[in-house]
């Protein structure tokens, strides 16, 4: 199938938000892309990944946010064009090259694209970042749907170069993950190689170049300032009315969809921003100007608000204008088209308009949490380790993670005591293991350890802090969609890479107790997981064990285009007592109690893991179709 | 079907297809996005990724028209596609009294230990007694009957464009192509068929 992201000139396709975003940096000639996935920025890189060798051009997944960010910033020194992508928190992990970045400047375009997530979507908390265009002194831009996201991203590259200096694209999840169609501009060739020229006073921050930076950065932002008068995707609609809503990025379409719906779209002025970090200061004088009252439709954060108060009062406008904003939209989660609609109509006094929402009562329905996928290695692992604590009358506290493993949190399984941020779980557990007298069992992720569990797990043996740590290795960034990380042995084009390997690090370390086991051979698992336990209580000592067995999903769902058959369970009826232990305490969701209570497979959901079978207290499950010998070995 | 004549003259189509991860929702976003395209329509089809695709519950916003916004308000929905029953009980806040549900007759019980689902009957009873326009289908007979289990997604479609509300946006014709064009070939065949049956059901009922 041809790639929509290679389309031609004028060619109109159907693109994610994210797909417009790496389009757009097609467009300006990007040369070098690194990034680490995290929703919702992930698809950026992965479409330019797609791409990387149809163009030439060096995309790969880097360990982890602040590795990309660097390694992109070093190919713009060399006067490359790059981009780095990540979600929100990503940043607070690239948070220490970034503000450098700013003082150093770059030379070829550098284009930080921030993928924030109002509403927590799958976060762990909601960030506004354009607050890091202001405390870094960087700019921040903004789009209001896909086909402004890829011509604002493509023109970032060219004011970067021209300003030298880094600039950041904030995206949200309903810009990243809303698809729309996009008129594609002009694919040039990209440029791949640079060069760097020494030049200690620019490129190193010791701290008599620093000051001097400093002071040059101060200079810069107020010619950015200037610049952004000129920035096309900012734009002043006017009514001839002494009403305006200032609508920075996603807002502007919300307040033009609700305008209408309220049917005051000719009475009132509105001001549409892009660039919100600086604000254009003439443009928005202008507004402050002729207007009486002004409505800020933003999410998250009141950063143009404040920014607008602050310039109302530094130009002597604060008496002549009411301006409101975070009184009208609430602070937290994200737009709506009725939140917004809500403070319009408050803004410009008409009535909320009532809308009758279907209500049904008298009909209670079960909640719908997200869940292990049916054949999930860390279902089976969290099923044994619950078994192998309680077999030793433990009482651990889990120090849990980022990942698909942080479901583990909800029932059955509550084995996910803690949850922070990115290698937290080793973290976390270097200062409980101190102060607690229950033992400590860090568990995270493979992609998860390489990203910032390492520094914690080499602290843990430094300062003897003794932890069992657990790395579930399904051989993939899974909840992310399945990027290779370095332990996978592919890299983020395809091309084969050298695998690090989990268990090796762990006793170079100077761990000596590691162990590798296999969640799918269910009593081999338990007498391991159990040994290791008695280890770290005992010897009062770290042990780390790799769980290891690739993720259901992406196997399967390559045995599916392949068209390779895998195995399948059915449950004996007669044999099965109806006892649960599969669907209450193991929890596949292809095992469904019938209303007898007894257990049934639905063959259209199992994957052929076969964990149910050797867990079933009754032997009630039994294999039925054997898979193609090839699926043995897809299932690594 | 008087309604969905007032439905086809508005500007803009709000939709919320609504069901559980891993049904195919974003497939049936994107098969719908291209649709648009070959007619010439502007559409914006809002998803959401990561946690809430392990099995979650989901919901795809869908607007086809003029739209600048990606969500449809809640009260707004002309159409809820649900794929599943107790995620159109869910989501009942998007849709009003004139939406037109087009549902698939299917629980898919969370799994939640000792979790209580609501049956399929007890559901679509308790919907109808609101007096709201609903058009059932056994999605999942349907598919297997086309060849495939998993496509109980693209019966839906057709199930929709069998009602006839998208009629002045899209045909069933601009979807066959988009099937074409979004699927990978060896599922072609099995997804016209999945389409063509759902089409033919609507239609069936609404006659």
């Amino acid at each position: 199938m041809p790639k929509p992201l290679l389309g031609g000139e004028g060619e109109k396709v159907f693109l994610l938000g994210n797909e417009a975003i790496a389009r757009g940096a097609l467009e300006a000639g990007v040369g070098f892309v690194a990034a680490y996935p995290g929703t919702p920025s992930t698809e950026i890189v992965e479409a330019l990944a797609s791409v990387a060798k149809d163009l030439g051009i060096h995309v790969e997944w880097s360990s982890n946010e602040k590795v990309a960010f660097e390694a992109a910033y070093g190919a713009a020194m060399a006067g490359v064009r790059s981009l780095t992508a990540m979600k929100h928190v990503g940043v607070n992990v690239a948070a220490d090259p970034l503000m450098s970045s700013a003082y150093t400047g770059v030379k070829g375009g550098f284009v930080i694209v921030s993928a924030d997530d109002p509403g927590m979507w799958s976060s762990q908390n909601e960030q506004d970042n354009r607050y890091y265009g202001l405390h870094a002194f960087i700019p921040v831009f903004e789009a209001y749907c896909p086909q402004e996201a890829k011509d604002v991203v493509r023109d970032l590259f060219d004011f970067s170069e021209k300003m030298g200096h880094p600039v950041i694209f904030r995206s949200t999840t309903r810009l990243s993950h809303s698809r729309g169609i996009v008129r594609l501009g002009k694919l040039p060739r990209p440029k791949t190689k640079g060069v760097f020229e020494k030049n200690p006073a620019k490129w190193t921050l010791i701290p008599q170049y620093a000051r001097k930076h400093r002071v040059r950065l101060l200079e810069k932002w107020e010619r950015i300032k200037k610049e952004l008068a000129t920035w096309p995707y900012n734009r002043f609609i006017s009514n001839d009315s002494k009403y305006t809503i200032i609508a920075p990025g996603i807002a502007y379409g919300y307040v033009v969809d609700e305008l209408r719906t309220l049917g005051v779209e000719h009475k009132v002025n509105v001001l549409k921003l892009s660039s919100t970090v600086p604000l254009p200061e003439d443009m928005i004088v202008k507004v402050l100007e002729v207007s009486e009252k002004i409505l800020v439709v933003e999410e998250l954060e009141p950063i143009v608000e404040v920014e607008v108060k602050r310039i109302a009062y530094d130009h002597g406008l604060a008496s002549n204008v009411e301006i409101h904003g975070k009184d009208y939209i609430p602070q937290y989660s994200e737009l709506t088209p009725n939140r917004v609609r809500t403070a319009i109509a408050k803004f410009i006094g008409l009535s909320v308009p009532e809308y009758s929402p279907v209500k049904l009562s008298g009909l209670e329905i079960p909640p719908r949490p997200p869940t292990f996928c049916p054949g999930c290695p860390h279902r089976s692992t969290f099923y044994l380790l619950k078994k192998a604590v309680n077999s030793l009358r433990l009482k651990p506290i889990y120090s849990g993670d980022i990942g698909c493993y942080s479901l583990a949190v909800l029932p059955p399984f509550e084995e996910q005591d803690i949850i922070i941020e990115m290698g937290g779980s080793i973290g976390a557990a270097n200062g409980l293991a101190h102060v607690i007298d229950q033992p400590v069992i860090a568990i995270i992720g493979d992609s998860t350890f390489f990203h910032a569990g390492l520094p914690g797990m080499i602290n843990s043996i430094y300062n003897d802090a003794p932890m069992l740590i657990l790395v579930l290795d399904n051989r993939i960034t899974a909840m992310t969609g399945h990027q290779p990380h370095p332990g996978t042995g592919m890299k983020a084009t395809g091309e084969k890479a050298r695998i690090i390997d989990i268990a090796s690090i762990a006793r170079a370390s100077g761990i000596e107790y590691v162990d590798v086991i296999d969640p799918y051979d269910v009593s081999d698992a338990y007498v391991r997981l159990r040994k290791a336990l008695e280890y770290v209580v005992n010897e009062k000592k770290t042990a780390l064990v790799v769980a290891k067995r690739a993720c259901s999903l992406l196997v399967h769902s390559m045995a599916l285009r392949k068209g390779i058959v895998t195995p399948l369970y059915i449950v004996d009826e007669d044999k099965c007592t109806g006892c649960g232990v599969c669907y209450d305490f193991f929890g596949c969701p292809a095992i469904v109690p019938l209303s007898n209570g007894k257990a049934k497979i639905d063959p259209a959901m199992c994957t052929g893991c076969g964990v149910c079978a050797q867990i079933c207290p009754f032997k009630a499950i039994r294999i039925i179709r054997e898979g193609d010998k090839s699926w043995k070995e897809l299932w690594f | 079907m008087e309604r969905t004549m007032v439905l086809s003259r508005r500007k803009t189509i709000n939709m919320v297809i609504v069901g559980v991860g891993g049904q195919g929702l974003i497939t049936l976003g994107r098969v719908l996005g291209n649709a648009s395209i070959i007619s010439g329509t502007n559409i914006l089809v809002s998803e959401i990724h990561g946690l809430a695709q392990r099995g979650g519950s989901v919901i795809v916003h869908v607007r086809i028209g003029e739209p600048n916004s990606p969500l449809v308000p809640l009260g707004g929905a002309d159409i809820v596609l649900g794929l599943e029953l107790i995620e159109v009980v869910r989501y009942l806040e998007y849709a009003n009294h004139d939406s037109l549900f087009i549902v698939n007759n299917r629980v898919i019980r969370p799994s939640l230990p000792k979790v209580r689902a609501p049956s399929p009957q007890a559901i679509l009873s308790k919907l109808k007694e609101l007096g709201l326009n609903i058009i059932a289908i056994n999605a999942r007979e349907l598919a297997e009957k086309a060849g495939s289990s998993l496509s109980e997604n693209i019966v839906m479609l057709g199930a929709l464009m069998g009602t006839g509300v998208l009629d002045e946006y899209i045909s069933l014709d601009h979807v066959k192509k988009a099937i074409k064009k979004t699927l990978p070939p060896r599922w072609h065949e099995v997804n016209i068929k999945a389409l063509e049956l759902g089409y033919m059901e609507a239609k069936k009922q609404i006659a």
